[in-house]
Parts: C-alpha cells; sequence; structure tokens
C-alpha cells in the first residue's frame, strides 16, 4: 500500500517537473512529442563515432600488412579513427562545416548562427 | 518454431546458376522489385487526375515531392535540382522496403548488409565521382578544413580521409542494424506470448502492438536521414568550400 501511494506521488511529482520545464518540449496535451528532425540526428550520431574507429584501425591493420611492422601502424590509426569519429560527431552537429572548417572554434559568433543543432 | 533470425533468410524461389555465380530470384528480389513496383503505381496512381487543387490521393504524392524537394534545395541548394530524381529514388526504395517490411510474412530486404552497403556505396562513389569530375584535384581540399596552421594539416589530412572513408559503413550499418534490431526484436516478444501462455501471453503482446509503432516510426526515421545525408553528401561534393 505504501509502495503504491509512493509511486503515485512520485508520478504526479514528475509530472510537475515535466510541466514546470520549457514548453516547446510538450505538446498541447502535455505529452512530450517526438520531434523528427532531433530524432533523426540522434540516430545519425551513435553509429559515426563507432564506424570511424572501425575504418581506422583497418586502415591500421592494412598498412601493418604492406609495410609489415604489426602493430605499429594500427596502434596509431586506432587512435587516428577515434579522433575521425568525434570530428564526426562534431560535423554532425554543425551547418556548413566545410564553408568554416575548425576556425569556428576560435572565431567569434556572427549574428548568432554559431553552432547551430539542426542537421544539415 | 521458427527462430527469431530465420525471418531474414535468403530463400531462392527461381534458381538461376550464371557462369558459377548465383543469380537466383530470391525473395530479397522480389521485394525489391515489390518496393519498385509500388513506388511507381504510388506515384502514377497518385498523380493521375494532375487537378490544380489536389485531391486526398493527390496530397499524398505532392506531400512525398515536397518533402524530397524541399530537402534538396534547403541543404545543397539550386545547384542540388538536377540531382532530385535520385535522391527521390533513394528515398523512395528505402522507405518502401522499410513499410513493406512491417507487413507480416513479407521480408525487409533492407535489413541485410549488402542491400544498404550497396545503396551507401552508390552514394558513396557518386558523390566522389561528381567531386572529383567537377573539382579534379582541387578536390582534395574538401580533407583541408580553412584555417589551420599549416604543421598540422598533415595530421588533420589523414584523420579526415578517415572521416571521409567512415561515411559509407556509418551510412550502411545504422540502416541494417536499425531494421534488422526492430525485426529481430518484434519476433522475440511475439515469441513471449506463445511461450508464457494463454494468460500472461497477453501481455508480451502490448509490447509488440507499442513496438510496431515504433518500427513503423523508425521506417520513416531511417528513410529520412538516409536521404538527408545523401543530401549532405551531394553537397561537400558540389561545393567543397
Amino acid at each position: 500500500m505504501t509502495n503504491n501511494h509512493d509511486l503515485k506521488a512520485r508520478i504526479a511529482a514528475a509530472k510537475a517537473r515535466q510541466n514546470d520545464g520549457d514548453d516547446t518540449d510538450t505538446g498541447t496535451d502535455g505529452r512530450a512529442q517526438i520531434d523528427g528532425k532531433a530524432f533523426g540526428s540522434a540516430m545519425r550520431v551513435g553509429i559515426e563515432l563507432v564506424s570511424a574507429i572501425a575504418i581506422g584501425t583497418f586502415v591500421g591493420y592494412w598498412i601493418d600488412q604492406w609495410l609489415n611492422t604489426p602493430p605499429f601502424a594500427m596502434i596509431v590509426f586506432f587512435f587516428l579513427g577515434f579522433a575521425a569519429g568525434f570530428l564526426n560527431l562534431y560535423k554532425a552537429q554543425t551547418k556548413n562545416y566545410h564553408k568554416t572548417g575548425l576556425g569556428e572554434l576560435t572565431d567569434t559568433p556572427k549574428n548568432g548562427q554559431k553552432g547551430s543543432k539542426e542537421i544539415d | 518454431m521458427a527462430g527469431p533470425l530465420a525471418q531474414f533468410q535468403i530463400k531462392p524461389i527461381i534458381p538461376f546458376d550464371f557462369a558459377g555465380y548465383d543469380l537466383s530470384f530470391t525473395n530479397s528480389s522480389l521485394w525489391m522489385a515489390l518496393a519498385v513496383l509500388s513506388t511507381t503505381v504510388l506515384m502514377m496512381f497518385t498523380m493521375r487526375k494532375k487537378a490544380l487543387v489536389p485531391g486526398r490521393w493527390q496530397n499524398v504524392g505532392e506531400i512525398l515531392y515536397e518533402f524530397i524537394s524541399n530537402m534538396v534545395s534547403d541543404t545543397i541548394g539550386n545547384q542540388g535540382r538536377r540531382y532530385f530524381p535520385f535522391v527521390f529514388s533513394i528515398f523512395m526504395i528505402v522507405l518502401m522496403g522499410n513499410l513493406l517490411g512491417m507487413v507480416p510474412y513479407s521480408f525487409t530486404f533492407t535489413s541485410h548488409i549488402i542491400v544498404t552497403g550497396a545503396l551507401a556505396l552508390i552514394v558513396f562513389l557518386g558523390a566522389t565521382m561528381i567531386g572529383i569530375f567537377k573539382h579534379g584535384f582541387h578536390f582534395l581540399t574538401l580533407f583541408v578544413p580553412k584555417g589551420l596552421p599549416i604543421f598540422i594539416i598533415p595530421l588533420v589530412f589523414v584523420i579526415e580521409i578517415i572521416s571521409y572513408l567512415s561515411r559509407p559503413v556509418s551510412l550502411s550499418v545504422r540502416l541494417f542494424a536499425n531494421m534488422m534490431a526492430g525485426h529481430t526484436m518484434l519476433k522475440i516478444f511475439a515469441g513471449f506470448c506463445v511461450s508464457l501462455g494463454a494468460f500472461v501471453g497477453i501481455l508480451p503482446m502490448f509490447v509488440n502492438v507499442a513496438l510496431v509503432g515504433f518500427e513503423i516510426l523508425v521506417a520513416f526515421i531511417q528513410a529520412y536521414v538516409f536521404a538527408i545525408l545523401t543530401c549532405v553528401y551531394l553537397k561537400d561534393a558540389i561545393e567543397l568550400h
């Protein structure tokens, strides 16, 4: 019984917390709406990191086979793949990456357009 | 009872062997053909009247067209208009593959990495070739971001190349993994219904109902993601900087 009460109180608290949050996330009926674009963006980023690490490691393995230097190239390219994975994440969240490049990290923002969360 | 992975088995319908290669017409080929057929029929049926004020069916066709048309012009810009048919075809084959896979007893060809890998390689190689034909040797500047000190360029170049090569992998694995995981999960929960008996077995069925809805959402989202990434890759190849 006490358990049941506890749960109800927690549900009420959670609902109150949700309503206190910003209204953009909740629809007219108060439930959270699934934003298609945001969901698509979330689906994108997970695999980006892993695939770059896999490709980096594979390239390193291939260079090792070619130059007969195992395991050094594989270790080096594993970390380069890791870097490429994070670059992928950065690209996925940055509009016009190839126009602005990494310079955006140090430049001052123009018209507040920097680092748009929309996927492009 | 068939295992949860039995649904992904390729079964030849019309066996055909050509010069040592197995070119059978399989259940996968059948559903690919059906996807192309249903896309063609859908578009021709919805646009048959060509009314100035669209009816319900014509709206379906126009929404599909405008969705991709806006995506292409928003992402690539005016130069991208000529790639609209390509992006639209990619979007429709992936969407139809995902949605036809939701029909009971059907086959989901997008749950095979060989299919999604081939699609991703077409996009990747196509975009790379467009970039090379358009810019020649200048294409390599795609891998050198602006505003870098000269001594760090070789390192960033290698990282950018790895990042570029990882594109077809992430593009194909994302679609394949989502479809395969979703359909496996549906089968597993359906299996729970049988093994838990008549009364408790009702509970996993409710989970399955929710999962079917979620899978239809994933079908749309994955087709959207595939199409928009095609646009992004084309844009990179066309614009460079």
